[in-house]
């Protein structure tokens, strides 16, 4: 059992075994697909960055040293991956959360009241308002399930930092949310 | 009390993202619990809390597509080999390069010569001053003799395999001089005959074959290699060997090798020839 932690799978690809890579990715694509779906909103790009991350980790397989978690490393390349991705494509405002706020508000909303689509359009909305600081932060808490001291590492901040950002993050998502839906 | 109150509140909704997150210990959270019981104002905070918490969790994530698993296979795959490229690179280019250094092509040809230049040298040296005891020198001469052929025979064997084409021509040809071929060199020209991917150096092993034709092992494995040759000319050139060998045996084999699908019309009308001159 202890020859396919993600870790000893991970030293597996540093020693020369790249297949293994296979088994990382089979284990981790989605949750990776979904933080960065989260993230961008959207799902092209979502794929494109998946498949950086993975490419990153085996050209960087060397730096993997084993010391922390398989999965903090990789949201932490992912991270970087699409911070260099939004550098990229500023001058295009891919990721622009503006823009992405316009694009997940605008048209689906008919006249008929669908409750339940409208909630989830205010959130996705509400979520796309935040700023990229905090909307990374409910992520990894709430989908990725992430503990505040996995998260610090990830963000490479302290674990009291992470803690008041995610208050803060939620209500700020709060304050969006709910005037929304009020309006 | 009100103050009291007041700051009970701000530290309680302070802890609904702990709150939320299942990460407070049982007396943080007996406290709110305690606070919310009679704080109608907090009891909505946390309840819309609680309302996005569970909302944000309901948030679909489409399937990625099917695309993105291919794309990363795909991407492996040409790692992989980049990989192997930049390590087979490094590792054979020094080896090629020591071999170079160390073992040039020619030097086993200049050995070879050489070698040859020092027997002369020996033979003229104990031949020329006294005639009288030519039956020994005879006897010396056809050691010697049957030196240079194993000789020979080594350099075939050690020729016969190099990626070259020019350079396993060369081996072969090297067999015209070996009177007496051993197995070992039977055996190389056979899988030379039935393994090459050259057809001239094909064509060059059947004829080099032919002259130990004597040898049954030799005519039998020429006629099993009917079936395996699929060069056009290499068919014909044993057809023919067969009827110069008058070799009987081979009429089955050629009868098979009519039936073989996709051959070669010429070839066709060739070997129904071969098979009438041979019954």
């Amino acid at each position: 059992m202890n020859t396919l932690t993600d870790n000893s799978l991970m030293l597996r690809v540093k020693a020369g075994d790249l297949d293994k890579m296979g088994l990382l990715f089979e284990r981790y694509n989605r949750p990776l697909f979904g933080f960065f779906y989260h993230m961008t909103h959207n799902a092209d790009a979502s794929e494109d960055l998946v498949q950086n991350v993975f490419y990153r980790m085996l050209k960087y397989r060397h730096a993997f040293t084993g010391d922390g978690e398989f999965r903090t490393w990789m949201y932490h390349l992912g991270r970087n991956v699409l911070n260099d991705s939004v550098k990229q494509n500023k001058s295009a405002n891919h990721f622009d959360v503006n823009e992405l706020a316009d694009r997940i508000g605008g048209g689906t909303l008919a006249d008929e009241s669908f409750e339940k689509q409208q909630d989830k359009d205010f959130l996705h909305k509400a979520m796309a308002g935040l700023s990229a600081e905090y909307r990374e932060v409910l992520i990894l808490s709430r989908f990725q399930e992430m503990k505040y001291d996995e998260i610090a590492k990830v963000l490479n901040i302290n674990e009291g930092t992470v803690k008041v950002r995610v208050h803060r993050a939620l209500g700020e998502l709060k304050k969006k949310f709910f005037t929304n839906e009020s309006r | 009390m009100k103050a009291d109150k007041e700051m009970g509140c701000e530290q309680v909704r302070n802890m609904s993202a702990d709150w939320l997150n299942d990460r407070l210990d049982n007396m943080e959270r007996r406290e709110i619990d305690n606070h919310l019981a009679g704080c109608s104002g907090c009891q909505e905070e946390f309840a819309m809390d609680k309302q996005l918490w569970a909302n944000l969790g309901k948030m679909r994530v489409p399937e990625p597509e099917e695309s993105m698993r291919v794309n990363f296979y795909q991407m492996l795959d040409e790692f992989k080999e980049a990989e192997k490229e930049k390590e087979s690179f490094s590792l054979q280019y020094i080896i090629e390069k020591i071999r170079e250094f160390v073992l040039p092509q020619w030097t086993i040809q200049v050995a070879f010569s050489l070698l040859l230049v020092g027997l002369g040298w020996v033979i003229g040296r104990k031949t020329s001053p006294e005639t009288t005891k030519a039956v020994a020198y005879k006897e010396q001469i056809e050691t010697l003799a049957s030196q240079v052929e194993d000789m020979k025979s080594t350099m075939m064997l050690s020729l016969i395999e190099n990626p070259s084409a020019t350079e396993r021509l060369r081996a072969v040809s090297y067999t015209s001089d070996i009177e007496n071929a051993d197995e070992r060199v039977i055996e190389a020209l056979f899988t030379t005959l039935n393994n090459d991917d050259n057809d001239n150096v094909r064509l060059v092993t059947l004829e080099a074959l032919t002259q130990y034709a004597d040898n049954p092992a030799v005519r039998e494995g020429l006629v099993k290699s009917l079936l395996v040759q699929d060069s056009p000319m290499v068919q014909v050139g044993l057809a023919d060997i067969m009827v110069k060998l008058q070799e009987k045996r081979s009429v089955k084999v050629l009868r098979k090798l009519l039936k073989k699908e996709g051959l070669n019309d010429l070839v066709k009308t060739k070997i129904e020839q071969s098979i009438k001159d041979l019954s």
